[in-house]
């Protein structure tokens, strides 16, 4: 439905494994075929292969390619750096600019035909968000240790029982807002896609919103970074 | 090292363009989706306490409830957004 090709979902139906024709399919092989899982492989075989090709031999004087990922990965380095203190960087900076390469080419991949975004799927952008949920308290409660409760009990004594529920509310928003921006952006772009291939395909319809896909897939990857790297904050620092 | 003068230039100088761009976006670009996010929260909290938890017989209160704590923390989170951008704003100074 939403897309026409997927030459990931042809090739292995090929080969003879079964295909879920909703979204999810039934039984375990059915849901490792589905088209979200087997272009998230994909995604993680490109990044490891990529990475293994330009960075295979590092070199004192960077060639092209070991320069590409010095710049970016320096660059989120400064950027985390800026936002989070060193010492929280050195901890979760692997965790985070994973996140941010893989929902950076997740969302790129989509524009490509034939493949489609793992991140148009709510099932991913949920298991991302959830694992950033999870840390984001670890990190508060190994920084705090219990106190860590006093961040959900605002200013005051006296107004307990209005700030914890409004707190909490607040708090069970971030997975909601977080998980959701995400994929109805990319959703939307691929549908849009997808609609407009169909109609009007051989006039080039499409192209305007792929450029504008090109904007808003940096900038979805960013803003989820940028949110992680806020809600890691906020959960470090002592509360007011 | 020639090439990496060169893409070092190119850096600082779309760095120097988007970086407030993206930054803005990163800051203010989530307001709507988590303050809708809260009141769905907040109300659905109230909905379940109503039908599930009371089986009905406190039907409309708990749900009123709900969505008025939703709403004060998506005014909450509002606040705590802009708290940010300001706090950000200082650092910078």
């Amino acid at each position: 439905m939403e897309h026409p090709i997927l030459f990931i979902s042809i090739i292995l139906e090929k080969l003879g494994l079964p295909i879920p024709h909703g979204p999810v399919g039934h039984g375990l092989i059915e849901q490792l075929c589905a088209p979200y899982m087997t272009y998230t492989w994909f995604t993680m075989i490109f990044l490891v292969v990529v990475g293994k090709l330009t960075l295979g031999n590092l070199e004192m004087v960077p060639g092209k390619g070991q320069n590409f990922w010095e710049i970016l990965i320096g660059g989120m380095d400064d950027f985390f750096v800026e936002n989070m203190g060193r010492e929280l960087t050195d901890k979760l900076f692997p965790m985070i600019a994973t996140f941010a390469l893989y929902i950076a080419v997740a969302n790129l991949i989509g524009l490509i035909p034939g493949f489609m975004s793992p991140t148009s799927s709510i099932n991913t952008t949920l298991a991302l968000t959830i694992i950033v949920w999870i840390t984001h308290h670890i990190i508060g409660i190994r920084a705090n240790g219990l106190a860590y409760v006093k961040h959900f009990l605002g200013p005051m004594p006296i107004l307990i029982p209005l700030m914890l529920p409004i707190e909490l509310i607040s708090n069970f928003a971030r997975l909601l807002s977080l998980s959701i921006r995400l994929f109805g952006n990319i959703m939307a772009k691929e549908t849009l896609l997808g609609i407009l291939f169909m109609l009007a395909g051989a006039y080039f319809a499409p192209l305007p919103i792929m450029v504008l896909g090109v904007l808003v897939s940096l900038v979805q990857a960013m803003v989820f970074v940028l949110l992680t790297v806020v809600y890691f904050t906020q959960a470090n620092e002592h509360a007011h | 090292m020639h090439e990496s003068f060169r893409l070092r230039v190119v850096e600082t100088k779309m760095s120097k363009m988007s970086k407030e761009m993206i930054h803005l976006l990163g800051n203010y670009g989530h307001i709507g989706f988590t303050f809708v996010a809260a009141i769905f929260i907040g109300m659905g909290g109230g909905i379940y306490l109503d039908q599930k938890v009371f089986d009905g017989r406190t039907a409309p209160w708990f749900t009123f409830i709900g969505l008025a704590f939703g709403i004060a923390a998506g005014f909450k989170s509002l606040f705590d957004i802009i708290k940010h951008q300001n706090k950000e704003f200082e650092d910078k100074d």
